[in-house]
Parts: C-alpha cells; structure tokens; sequence
C-alpha cells in the first residue's frame, strides 16, 4: 500500500514555482504568406519568451519578471504570467515561425507552407 | 376640469419617460466606452495595471503600457500627487486581412497622492518591455531612519 502511494507521487512532481496565469490581448492577422499573431505582454523580457507549435497547437507562454521591490502601498502586486494556446490551421511551416519582442508587444509571424500559398494561373489563348 | 388635470399629468408623466430613457441612453453609451477601456487595461479590469511600492529611500510606482515607449507616456508632480498619462494607437499592418482585434488603441490618465514627500528633482521614470516605473526619491526627512536603542546602565 505504502509503495503505491509512492509511486503516485513521484508520478506527479511537485509543482515548483506555480504562479497564475492570464491570457493575454492578442489579434490575429492573416496575408497572403503568414499569419501574424500580436499579443500584449508587458513585463516579459525577451528570453522569458517560449512558442511551442505540437500537432497543430500553438502555445504562447511569456514569463513576467519581478515587479518592483519594497512594500506594497497600493494596486496589485501579484505576477502574472501569460499564456495562450491557439489552435493553427494545416498548412503552417513550423520551421520558420518567427517571434519579435518590442515594447512589451509580441510579434509571432507563422509562415505558410509553400504550397498553401495562392497561385496565379496563367490562361493561355487555344490556337 | 378635473379631466383636463389630468390629461396635463399625463402629458407631463410622457416628458419624465422620455427623460428616463434619455438618461439611459446616455448611461448604455458611458457603459460601453468604459467596458472598452477595461478590456484595453489587460488583466486588471479597471484600466492599466498600477502599483505603489515604498522601497525604504524611494516610492515606485509601476504601470503596464505595453506598446507605448517613452514618447507615449508623460508624469508630472504636483503638490504632492502624481499624475501618469499616457496613449497609444490601434495599428494594424497593412495588406492583412483580421481575424481576432482585441488589442485596441487607448488611452489613460491616472493619479496617484505620494504618500510620502518626495524630491521631484531626483525623480525618474522609465519604460521598459511595456513597464512604466516612476522612481521617486523621498525627501531626507522622510525616509526612514534607524534610532540606536541604548541602555541605562
């Protein structure tokens, strides 16, 4: 009895350092080549950053650092960190998703597959 | 006589409906733009997120901008309050077509009563990642100061 007991904990680590977490404004854009997803996240320094693209599900987590110190007067003092899972359509080129930070504005551009893009085709005259 | 009394009340009971609702009208409208600006203000609900620290020789206060750099935001002090303004603009990138708009251009105007006096000239603000902090350094006699405890003998 005891050892299952055990087994189950270690089945579950403990959860270090859980902080609640919000999800952040975002819009979402589409052109011809990518989506471009826009979300606020201030607070967050660039290598807080993490996307993560697993079978069609995109996760955007961003870590806030520390408010600041001292004793809280007034307002809230809680950290909050932001995530926010979007469901991508097929036809995305995971390899080249690309992420910029600015101003606490995060910018994910996700391309789309070559051949997803639109074509023009030619029509030629019948002789 | 005692009819057309009451026509007269009833006319007059008319205007007061069409002023109730006149009222509501305007009530829904300061509703709606309210409800615009909390969604703008992030997590917090009620407008930007703010906080006062006291950090022992200085105040800090600190707001989420995110989108605004150092010409978006102004600060001022006057006697004794702070006052914190800042805008930003919807954009959107050309040649995209919109599939979720939730992030909206806003703008905010916040005062805070410094708790303590503080030296306006040794303060500083600063935006960083989308953070507004307001340093500012209190006056020598209000910050804190140890008192040696002796004894008698």
């Amino acid at each position: 009895m005891e050892t299952t007991t055990m087994t189950k904990r270690n089945e579950s680590p403990e959860r270090v350092n859980e902080r609640p977490a919000v999800a952040p404004a975002c819009d979402v854009f589409e052109n011809a080549d990518e989506l471009l997803l826009v979300a606020d996240v201030p607070g967050v320094a660039k290598e807080a950053v993490s996307i993560q693209l697993d079978k069609g599900t995109l996760t955007v987590e961003a870590k806030r650092g520390a408010l600041a110190t001292g004793t809280l007067l007034a307002g809230d003092s809680r950290v909050r960190d932001f995530v926010r899972v979007f469901t991508v359509p097929a036809g995305i080129d995971g390899s080249r998703i690309e992420a910029e930070l600015r101003a606490g504005v995060l910018r994910v551009r996700l391309p789309k597959s070559e051949k997803l893009k639109p074509r023009r085709i030619e029509v030629r005259a019948g002789s | 006589m005692l009819t057309r009394l009451g026509d007269l009340d009833q006319s007059f009971a008319l205007m007061d409906e069409l002023r109730r609702r006149m009222d509501h009208v305007w009530d829904d409208f300061d509703r709606g733009s309210v409800r615009r600006v909390e969604r703008a203000g992030a997590e917090a609900g009620t407008g930007p997120r703010i906080s006062l620290h006291d950090a022992g020789q200085a105040l800090l206060v600190t707001v989420d901008v995110p989108g605004m750099t150092e010409k978006d935001v102004q600060a001022s002090i006057n006697d004794g309050t702070l006052t914190i303004s800042g805008a930003r603009e919807a954009e959107a990138p050309g040649g995209y077509s919109v599939h979720r708009r939730e992030r909206s251009g806003y703008r905010f105007a916040r005062s805070v009563a410094l708790p303590a006096r503080v030296d306006a000239e040794k303060t500083t603000a600063t935006v960083n990642d989308g953070v507004l902090t307001v340093t500012l350094a209190k006056i020598p006699e209000a910050q804190p100061r140890r008192i040696a405890v002796h004894s008698q003998s």
